[in-house]
């Protein structure tokens, strides 16, 4: 379980977390959404006990990340793509590692065994892939067994193999009760590997909701209702407490009530429903509405076109 | 509440767990094995060519003849290479992102850069005095073997003067490592030990020369490696072994102090 209270970080002047409180829990894969610079990878970092906050705190199992006895059997983290030294074996990287936490040599073995680097073990890291740099920083969270697993932007860089291997992957340490707490700024990836959301922009809390609720929130639950009868429809479901908007023909948005409700009414009144369909924002357009107002960084197309014509 | 899958062991990490570690960092580096043979080769060379160079001259040649002083002459490269190797030592898990892990596995980092610390004094301390000593012989066997006046360790001051060489040489490794702490960057830190330890001395040369005995490279030839006081007297006399080699340490302690307070109040 990880725990964020009031968590707030400044650089200078901006403000790069705001006030962020969130809970992550055990036995889920916990997606850390936003756009790239909302500040996902400061809050992973005050987690780690990396950067110091300004004010509030985060917990690990109710303890500040410092203050963990055998933080790698406690913790996995894997904040950067590369965070080892290029001239080193991956097997001596994970042994150095291993040796801080008194976490027995085997595991070094067995680490790499799983995520798959066995037979390259004795090469130097700095001639690895990308994504074998990823499986090798994958390796180190796992040397300890941890219940707390972070991942920062895991899938970044991957081809589309090590993407679903990595989902597979956090999805079973999730499985396995572990807590999984993983960033992205790619909503379609979230969807398929989170089985709940934290959204952030600009550093404040967006949202911190389950990702059907959040598409479901996002598209307000409208309804698009086609009949002949779309007059008498209207007035029945003004009376239900429904909103309506009309469409061209006979084709009706309804927002407010399910379709069930609406069959309901058609049923009881004997009027007819050509079609029934719920609209579902897609996940992306759920996230551009949530965090319109929160990109930091979002080119100007009114100032590049003044720009380009005033150039003569 | 996570439950805990592998049964961890009593108590808590600790400053021998993290030096295990930084042992086997500094044994898994390739740039270990190149600095170390670089030093005693290159080392040894500059020795045997400075002793060298002193046989066959005239009998008034030797008076004041320093034979300790002139078979610790290659001991200025491990100057040299030891304030890279410091300075690496921490500048190198800077820019691998190495760091980041390494707080993140001994998140307590003042336990985490005492073993660091420990590991890099004791591992420079013990190659600078087995250079020392491997010097001085050689040195002396170059001497004596061109008829030239030789030393022996029961020579007043050669003990003194081969022990202090290596503590001292040490301490400048120390001095750079603590400039890796404070600039976090190879380059800055490389460029401030060799501004102060290499470029300083000529600056004060042309602004100051009775201060020249408390620049590091000063005290090292005139008051650490000499045996005979030959210097000059009065207000530009070098400055006793003892006091010099104090100095010394205190330089290091400052740049060690400076980097240890940024080392643990910064963001990594």
């Amino acid at each position: 379980m990880i725990t964020a209270h009031s968590l707030t970080k400044h650089f200078g002047a901006s403000t790069a977390v705001d006030n962020l409180t969130f809970e992550v829990p055990p036995g889920l894969v916990t997606g850390f959404l936003g756009p790239n610079g909302s500040g996902k990878s400061t809050t992973m970092r005050m987690i780690m006990g990396l950067d110091y906050p300004d004010s509030g705190s985060a917990l690990i199992g109710g303890k500040p990340y410092p203050e963990l006895a055998w933080p790698l059997r406690e913790v996995g983290g894997l904040l950067e793509a590369k965070s080892f030294h290029p001239a080193r074996t991956a097997r001596n990287h994970l042994r150095w590692l291993a040796l801080t936490n008194d976490i027995p040599l085997r595991r070094v073995d067995e680490v790499l065994d799983q995520v798959g680097l066995s037979s390259v073990a004795n090469r130097r890291a700095g001639k690895f892939s990308l994504g074998m740099s990823q499986r090798l920083g994958i390796a180190a969270t796992l040397l300890g067994d941890p219940g707390v697993l972070l991942f920062d932007e895991p899938v970044n860089g991957l081809d589309p193999e090590g993407i679903r291997w990595v989902r597979h992957f956090l999805r079973d340490l999730a499985a396995g009760g572990r807590t999984v707490f993983v960033s992205s700024h790619l909503i379609s990836e979230m969807a398929l590997t989170a089985d709940r959301l934290i959204v952030i922009g600009r550093g404040r809390l967006i949202a911190e909701t389950s990702v059907a609720d959040f598409v479901a929130r996002s598209s307000g639950g409208a309804v698009k209702l086609v009949t002949p009868d779309a007059g008498p429809f209207t007035s029945a479901l003004a009376a239900i407490g429904a909103e309506v908007t009309h469409g061209d023909c006979a084709s009706l948005t309804v927002a407010g009530v399910t379709t069930r409700e609406i069959g309901d009414l058609a049923a009881r009144d004997g009027l007819r429903i050509y079609e029934l369909t719920p609209i579902t924002a897609s996940l992306e357009d759920a996230f551009m509405e949530l965090t319109q107002d929160d990109v930091e960084y979002r080119p100007s197309t009114m100032a590049a076109a003044t720009a380009a014509g005033g150039k003569e | 509440m996570t439950q805990a899958i592998q049964r961890a062991p009593l108590g808590h990490y600790r400053v021998k767990h993290v030096v295990k570690s930084e042992v086997l960092k500094i044994l898994t580096l390739r740039s270990t094995a190149i600095t170390v043979g670089l030093t005693v080769v290159v080392g040894l060379l500059v020795t045997a060519l400075v002793t060298n160079s002193n046989l066959h001259q005239g009998p008034g040649y030797y008076a004041g003849f320093d034979p300790t002083q002139n078979s610790l002459a290659g001991l200025i490269v491990a100057g040299l290479t030891g304030g890279v190797f410091g300075a690496l030592l921490i500048t190198g898990e800077y820019s691998s992102g190495t760091i980041r892990l390494s707080m993140a596995a001994t998140p307590k980092r003042p336990i985490l850069l005492a073993a660091k610390l420990g590991v890099a004094a004791a591992a420079a301390l013990t190659f600078c005095e087995l250079l020392s000593f491997a010097s001085f012989f050689l040195g002396q066997v170059v001497l004596s073997g061109g008829g030239a006046p030789s030393a022996s360790l029961g020579s007043p001051g050669a003990l003194r003067a081969v022990v202090m060489t290596g503590v001292f040489i040490a301490l400048m490794a120390l001095m750079s490592f603590g400039f890796g702490l404070i600039f976090r960057s190879t380059a800055a830190a490389i460029s401030a030990f060799v501004g102060i330890v290499f470029v300083l001395p000529l600056v004060m040369h042309g602004i100051s020369e009775r201060d020249l005995r408390y620049v590091p490279t000063n005290i090292l030839t005139n008051s650490i490696m000499s045996t005979v006081n030959q210097g000059p007297g009065g207000i530009l006399r070098p400055l006793s072994p003892a006091v010099g080699l104090l100095l010394m340490a205190l330089y290091a302690t400052v740049a060690l102090t400076a980097g240890a307070v940024l080392f643990i109040r910064r963001d990594a």
